[in-house]
């Protein structure tokens, strides 16, 4: 097997922090490549540097047996090397064509924009792969999976050699990732090279060919994937094993008034005859595909969005009108799906992130902060929810996804949360922050305070949630005891 | 030990440029000109620093919580013009200062509940308050200013203590107030908070309208106790009071570092060190007779360059790298 693309004695410090020590990274003409290491270990640093938008201090990096030089994304894309971002990069107002031929139209013989062209070219790609999306279709109506999709098809049209794909599977259900899977089949098949960044790795033992672990900025394995194991994947990227505590049994005979009740929630469009109860000390599970409702109906218990009719009740009282400032008084926290959106305040530091909601329990006369105090109880919390942090004045936006999920939950902790809402609480975290996570909030439950975990990761609610509620296109289906349900069951359920 | 000395080195080099830029100020104009150096000169750069100065902490606030005050300068006029126009009829001096303080608070309650009420981008919203409070002090004024106003009025800007004007103590008096407030209260980490994610704080339970309501409502405030000054440093209220204030005072938040684009970023220290050096900027022209026409331009440059630094800054590096 030729090399396409070798990595060599990558280097890269910022500032004083050494992100890749000498690191070797080699894809081979054909081949699909797992890039794997936790949260800060230099992935995406050492992706960045093939991209063109970091420069390594030193090193050098071959391209189908030649020395390059990539300066810029440009630099990148002339060798042929696409990449497929985390986050999506697609132009909501533009069609599906418009996107897929974005930066590439064709022109007509007089030099003109040939819009029937492109049109016809992106349709007939969309047939051929049985796609359901039609090229004339506004991308911004889509969901995200088919935006996922469509930066793909961006590929396929500029005859890429690499794809780069940065954990492409994260907002995609289990019938979109066989959709998704097959795609990359046909790729390949027209002899693409992958780069394949998950922190699924169930999904990475499945299609990729061979792995790269990277720890602590340095190589620690080289893996074939067909004769390896998720613990021995795990090892390598952490060094030891991620342990999850026990998921809390329900407790027989908890007579306790339940502390959350819905009512016959309803919201047009996205939710209706929304009933629940929640017992006092439980964890309980939301499950559903993604546009289910899951996290409609978070946002709308915590008065973010509004709701059409129907009751929240907590704690016995009906509360009109919800606000967040009015549930985290009565010592409701959430979590929310997106926190590079709502999550933290990025400029600000760890310790001030973690105080955000409490700081008037820190306010002297006037109005002064008490200054110490704050800051030894910050820095308490966040040793307890294990940030890794070189110290807590750092700024929250230069952490990892699973560090700023971390300061995130770390927060609603210290707001003493008798009731704790998380919506897709571990996307995008790596496997060993998840387990952290997991133990967190079963140690809290333990403590007394219920937790409402709405997620689309099946596994993540069988290990840790007591009961798991069904939804489907915005009704409940179903509530199952977790420790009875097997996950191809939830599957069934859920679509 | 080692971590406090190093808090200290890396806040000053934060404004290591600034300060270099008031140094080399201060040497060129040392030699250039013979009036520099003089107790005068220097307590003149002060003093007319005083209004824009002090305006420009109301400025920084608002820019901190991610908005804009154009309405600055119409605020500040129509303040001074119904407090003195008060006093002209018989009132005493304190109820002139005591309305004046007033409008400048109910002008900025306007700016606030525009911007969160009625969800209006905060640069049209003040946009159309600056032409209203201007429109009403012309409109009142008829065209003529107003001047003779009381002697213990006119003290609170122009008298002197130990030697320096009163202008100055105020000044300086506000910013450490300000300073205070922003770094060591929860009001100011709050605004800082709301200005860095409005988003985040919504979710986080506090209440962003409060917040940014009670910043424009301050913003009013030292817009008047400025005007206050101002005019009795003057003994009128011109015509054309406080013309241009708005683009002095967000050039002065920006050369000290403030973000238009991003909130939550920017420092009373900056903003003060920005102040200073338009202020040695003005003069310098001044002593170098300058014609005024030609003023502006140079601010302009000087601001353009004082945002573009942050581009120049990376490609120095780059430079070096490679």
């Amino acid at each position: 097997m030729k090399p396409i693309i070798e990595m060599k004695n990558i280097v890269k410090t910022f500032s004083d922090n050494v992100v890749l020590d000498h690191v070797n990274f080699t894809l081979n003409q054909g081949e699909t490549r797992a890039l794997l290491g936790v949260n800060g270990a230099g992935k995406s640093t050492l992706i960045k540097i093939l991209n063109g938008i970091y420069h390594a201090d030193s090193g050098e990096i071959y391209f189908e047996g030649e020395r390059v030089r990539i300066n810029s994304p440009q630099d990148a894309e002339k060798l042929g090397i696409r990449f497929v971002h985390q986050e999506l990069n697609v132009c909501p107002d533009l069609t599906v064509a418009e996107n897929i031929f974005i930066g590439h139209l064709k022109k007509n013989r007089f030099g003109f924009y040939d819009e029937k062209g492109i049109y016809a070219a992106s349709q007939d790609l969309l047939n051929q792969l049985e796609i359901n999306i039609k090229a004339t279709d506004r991308v911004g109506d889509l969901r995200a999976a088919e935006m996922q999709i469509i930066e793909i098809l961006k590929a396929m049209i500029l005859n890429s050699k690499v794809l780069v794909l940065d954990e492409p599977t994260s907002s995609l259900s289990e019938k979109e990732k066989v959709i998704f899977f097959n795609l990359l089949g046909t790729l390949k098949e027209r002899g693409v090279s992958f780069i394949f960044i998950s922190h699924f790795l169930e999904d990475v033992l499945q299609i990729s060919d061979h792995a790269t672990a990277l720890k602590d900025s340095r190589n620690n394995g080289e893996f074939d994937t067909k004769k390896t194991t998720k613990e021995e994947l795990i090892f390598a990227m952490m060094g030891k094993n991620a342990i999850q505590k026990e998921r809390i049994e329900a407790e027989k005979g908890n007579d306790a008034p339940p502390i959350l009740e819905l009512r016959n929630l309803c919201s047009s469009g996205k939710f209706r005859n929304i009933n629940l109860s929640v017992q006092p000390g439980m964890i309980l599970g939301v499950c559903g595909l993604l546009g289910a409702g899951k996290s409609e109906i978070a946002r709308a218990i915590y008065g973010l969005d509004k709701y059409d009719s129907g009751e929240i009740v907590y704690k016995g009282e009906v509360i009109k009108n919800p606000t967040p400032e009015k549930m985290m008084k009565n010592h409701v926290a959430i979590v929310t799906e997106d926190r590079k959106l709502e999550g933290f305040v990025p400029l600000m530091s760890i310790s001030e992130n973690i105080t955000l909601s409490t700081l008037r329990r820190y306010a002297a006369k006037l109005g002064f902060v008490k200054e110490k105090l704050r800051c030894a109880k910050s820095l308490k919390i966040a040793q307890s929810v294990t940030v890794k942090m070189t110290s807590d004045k750092q700024k929250v936006e230069s952490l990892s996804g699973g560090n700023q999920q971390k300061v995130i939950i770390g927060r609603c902790l210290e707001s003493d949360p008798e009731l704790f809402i998380l919506d897709e609480p571990t996307r995008g975290v790596d496997v060993y922050a998840k387990t952290e996570i997991y133990n967190i909030l079963i140690d809290m439950a333990n403590r007394g305070v219920t937790v409402l975990i709405f997620s689309s990761e099946l596994e993540e609610l069988l290990a840790v949630c007591t009961e798991i509620i069904v939804l489907r296109s915005g009704e409940i289906k179903e509530r199952v005891q977790a420790k009875e349900t097997g996950k191809a069951e939830l599957l069934s359920l859920i679509s | 030990m080692i971590k406090k000395k190093n808090s200290i080195l890396s806040s000053i080099s934060e404004y290591a440029v600034l300060i270099g830029i008031v140094v080399v100020f201060i040497i060129g104009m040392s030699i250039a000109s013979p009036y520099f150096l003089t107790f005068t000169n220097i307590t003149n750069i002060i003093q007319y620093v005083s209004t824009y100065g002090i305006v420009s902490i109301g400025m920084l606030l608002v820019i901190l919580t991610g908005g804009i005050n154009l309405s600055v300068g119409g605020t500040l006029a129509i303040s001074a013009y119904i407090g003195c126009s008060l006093m002209l009829r018989g009132f005493p001096w304190y109820v002139s200062v005591l309305v004046c303080i007033l409008t400048g608070m109910m002008v900025g309650l306007v700016n606030g509940l525009a911007v969160t009420k009625l969800n209006i981008p905060p640069l049209i919203a003040t946009l159309a308050v600056e032409q209203i409070t201007r429109g009403v002090h012309l409109g009142l004024a008829q065209g003529a200013p107003l001047t003779g106003f009381s002697q213990t009025y006119l003290n609170i800007g122009a008298s002197k203590f130990l030697n320096l004007p009163m202008a100055v103590w105020w000044t300086l008096l506000l910013y450490v107030i300000f300073f205070i407030i922003l770094y060591k209260t929860c009001f100011g980490r709050t605004v800082y908070a709301v200005g860095g994610n409005p988003m985040a704080t919504r979710v986080s339970g506090i209440n962003n309208h409060k917040i940014i309501i009670f910043v424009y409502i301050l913003a009013g405030i030292l817009c008047a106790i400025a005007g206050i000054i101002v005019t009795g440093r003057m003994n009128s209220v011109a015509v054309s009071i406080a013309k241009g204030l708005d683009t002095r005072c967000i050039t002065c938040c920006v050369l000290g570092g403030a973000s238009v684009t991003r909130g939550g970023k920017g420092t009373i220290i900056g903003c003060f060190l920005g102040v200073f050096i338009i202020g040695l900027l003005q003069n310098s022209l001044d002593l170098l007779a300058v014609s005024s026409y030609w003023q502006e331009f140079i601010q302009g440059i000087v601001l353009f360059l004082a945002v573009s630094a942050d581009f120049f800054r990376t490609l120095i590096a780059r430079r070096k790298k490679k």
